[in-house]
């Protein structure tokens, strides 16, 4: 088997995988919003629903395909689906993309950057508790990071709104951008600093000592002895030899921990009264608003599954060992691996 | 006349302070090593060879003390060298080989960039030239095709090809002392006789000088010119191979060659040293192996005997020689041996 054949094989396995993963969720996710108690009605008409006949809501129901079961209900949302349409929502009463797309930019860039910030700190500073392993600094960043963590999160963001926005006024208490200023980058910018700080506090530390830790382990290792007699700094042996050896967990850690720093941004949304996706995923929630929450639980996914296969597909990269091992199996052209 | 030694130990001590007191591994050990010469310390595991080794390059944990003496290293006296000073002698005035192939190389780092690696730090040339040795060091060590090789990982290599490479890495920076640690302890015996004739073949094409540490006699009479031997930190026979091997005058050396399986005849059971050597948290005040010596005398467990000289290469610490001691004959089996 040449190689590309063997890349194509991969890619199909994975993209199989994939759907399947989809599939499956999307429906988990249907039938427990479903099984949920309330009344989507409830949402659509709001309080008129309770002025309203039994007929009438039959008809409602009927309308809006809430009456046929389950299954076939599930069979002609998937459909739509595969055609792109993921219906009206309950409420708003416009199509749920609509709803969508203007608030999964402000996620994905508090996100974003929380995302990088955390994993370039947190290397950042276990390198530099590595270094300094069990002096004065290193003792004082561990006990301090770990406070820091355990701070909670939504109370972190209120002491925050008070001492930034409400004492010292230097920066907006919340939303994402003043009135009339959605295209400002400053003002953007103004805005995320707070709900930032929150994302970044509250997940730092676990990354940041996990990777302490992994570098201590790799560097008790017998390898390191044998390059501090080449004579190289502990820094460089460090960086060069323990770091790119952790370097597949860390980008492992890195994969598997988007979802926690999503699910993170939910509560910093909530703080900061931040218009994003999580707000709107607790809210289709509450109200059952069952093509909302379709949408944003296959977006979700789609982002978890897909960092996870980014993050193996790198590993492969880095890490020969891995690669020869598939190899291996390969060769052996027996069904396919698992992939992920 | 007498050359300046590359090495020298003076009244070495050296203690590890632990939870549970001080431990006493090396105690007033003298050494010397000539430019050119193998000089093999052997003894049992736990007598302090490999901390006497790790101590030159000061490598020890950081529990671990320099409690007396000198080290002297080409006329330069290193005893109080901080870590800075010490990573510009490792490499160019001191190496080290270890004892486990498998775990001393980085697994992920192809071993040409393990090579130029300590090239790089020591040399000003650049990254073509550093190869360049690089492949020079492989061929040196008797790496078929080094030029291909100096791309692969070390998981592509046969323990006794690691240890080769482990060696080209250790000799890249050109050192005038090599620490070789149990070098060929790990691998199989057609291997470590490989290893042992490229040692001796590398000391005659570039007069490096060699500290050979092992427990295996056979192996030191293969490769030593000078043997010293170690019971519980302390040097208790030093002498030429040829007086260490066939002139031994310290029980504890009768009883490590009539250990031997050559010096065991057909039908007779191996024979060994009773007890076990003592913890050094506490040593006994007069010769350690008293108790297990079979030729004790009362004054073995009350004082430490002298360095006895016997010819001016070979000293021997055991009362057995002093003139009121009474004449002990060599073990009729190890005489039966040694005069074959």
């Amino acid at each position: 088997m040449d190689r590309r054949t063997v890349i194509l094989k991969k890619l199909l396995t994975r993209l199989m995988g994939f759907i399947a993963a989809m599939l499956l969720l999307s429906i988990i996710v249907f039938y427990i919003a479903r099984l949920a108690p309330g009344d989507p009605l409830q949402s659509f008409y709001g309080d008129a629903v309770e002025s309203m006949t039994t007929q009438e809501l039959q008809e409602a129901r009927k309308r809006l395909g809430l009456d046929a079961p389950n299954h076939i209900q599930y069979i002609r949302w998937i459909t739509n689906a595969f055609h792109g349409e993921f219906g009206l929502s309950l409420k708003y009463k416009i199509p749920v993309m609509e709803v969508v797309s203007p608030l999964i930019g402000n996620t994905l860039i508090l996100g974003g950057i929380s995302y990088l910030v955390v994993f370039i700190f947190a290397i950042l500073l276990a390198i530099s508790c590595a270094l300094f392993e069990d002096t004065l600094f290193d003792r004082i960043i561990c006990k301090v990071g770990t406070a820091a963590y355990y701070i909670p999160a939504f109370w972190l963001g209120v002491v925050l709104v008070l001492i930034f926005s409400i004492n010292l006024n230097w920066l907006p208490s919340s939303g994402a951008y003043d009135f009339g200023k959605s295209g400002d980058l400053l003002n953007r910018l103004e805005h995320l600093v707070l709900p930032l700080i929150v994302m970044v506090l509250s997940h730092l530390w676990y990354y940041a000592y996990m990777f302490r830790n992994k570098l201590l382990d790799e560097f008790r290792k017998d390898y390191i002895i044998l390059a501090k007699t080449k004579g190289l700094k502990k820094v460089e042996i460090i960086v060069k030899h323990c770091l790119r050896n952790i370097a597949p967990t860390i980008i492992s850690i890195m994969a598997i921990s988007s979802p926690h720093i999503l699910s993170g941004t939910y509560i910093a949304e909530a703080v900061f009264n931040y218009p994003g996706i999580g707000a709107l995923s607790v809210e289709s929630a509450k109200y059952h608003d069952y093509n909302l929450l379709m949408l944003l639980v296959l977006i979700t996914g789609v982002l978890v599954i897909i960092s996870s296969i980014i993050a193996q597909s790198i590993n492969e990269m880095i890490d020969p060992m891995l690669k020869e091992q598939e190899a291996a199996t390969w060769k052996k052209a027996t069904k396919n691996s698992s992939s992920w | 006349m007498i050359m300046e030694p590359i090495l020298q130990l003076k009244n070495l001590s050296i203690s590890f302070d632990t939870a549970n007191g001080e431990v006493e591994a090396v105690r007033d050990v003298n050494l010397s090593l000539q430019k050119g010469e193998i000089l093999a310390i052997v003894g049992e595991s736990g007598c302090g060879k490999t901390v006497l080794g790790q101590s030159v390059l000061k490598l020890l944990p950081k529990n671990s003390r320099i409690k007396e003496g000198q080290i002297i290293v080409d006329g330069e006296d290193i005893t109080n060298y901080k870590e800075k000073k010490m990573r510009n002698l490792r490499g160019p005035a001191l190496s080290m080989v270890f004892q486990d192939p498998m775990t001393t190389l980085n697994p992920t780092i192809p071993i040409g960039k393990q090579i130029t690696e300590s090239i790089l730090k020591h040399n000003k040339v650049s990254r073509e030239e550093a190869k360049k040795i690089a492949i020079e060091m492989l061929h040196l060590v008797g790496i078929d095709d080094p030029v291909y090789r100096i791309s692969l990982q070390p998981h592509f290599f046969s323990g006794g090809m690691r240890q080769r490479c482990v060696l080209a890495i250790a000799l890249a920076s050109n050192p005038k002392i090599l620490f070789a640690d149990e070098p060929t302890t790990s691998l199989d015996v057609t291997v470590q006789a490989k290893i042992l004739d490229l040692l001796l073949d590398i000391r005659d094409k570039t007069g490096i000088s060699i500290v050979f540490i092992s427990h295996d006699l056979g192996v030191v009479a293969r490769i030593a010119d000078r043997v010293a031997v170690m019971y519980a930190g302390k040097v208790v026979e030093i002498g030429t191979a040829e007086e260490v091997f066939y002139d031994p005058c310290h029980p504890y050396t009768w009883g490590l060659l009539s250990a031997l399986p050559s010096n065991t005849t057909e039908g007779e059971n191996l024979r060994s040293i009773q007890g076990m050597p003592p913890v050094m948290m506490d040593p006994p005040p007069g010769d350690a192996f008293a108790v297990r010596n079979e030729y004790a005398l009362k004054i073995d467990y009350e004082e430490m005997p002298p360095m006895f000289q016997i010819s001016p290469t070979h000293f021997t610490a055991t009362w057995l020689l002093d003139e009121r001691a009474p004449k002990v004959e060599v073990p009729l089996s190890l005489k039966r041996s040694i005069s074959i």
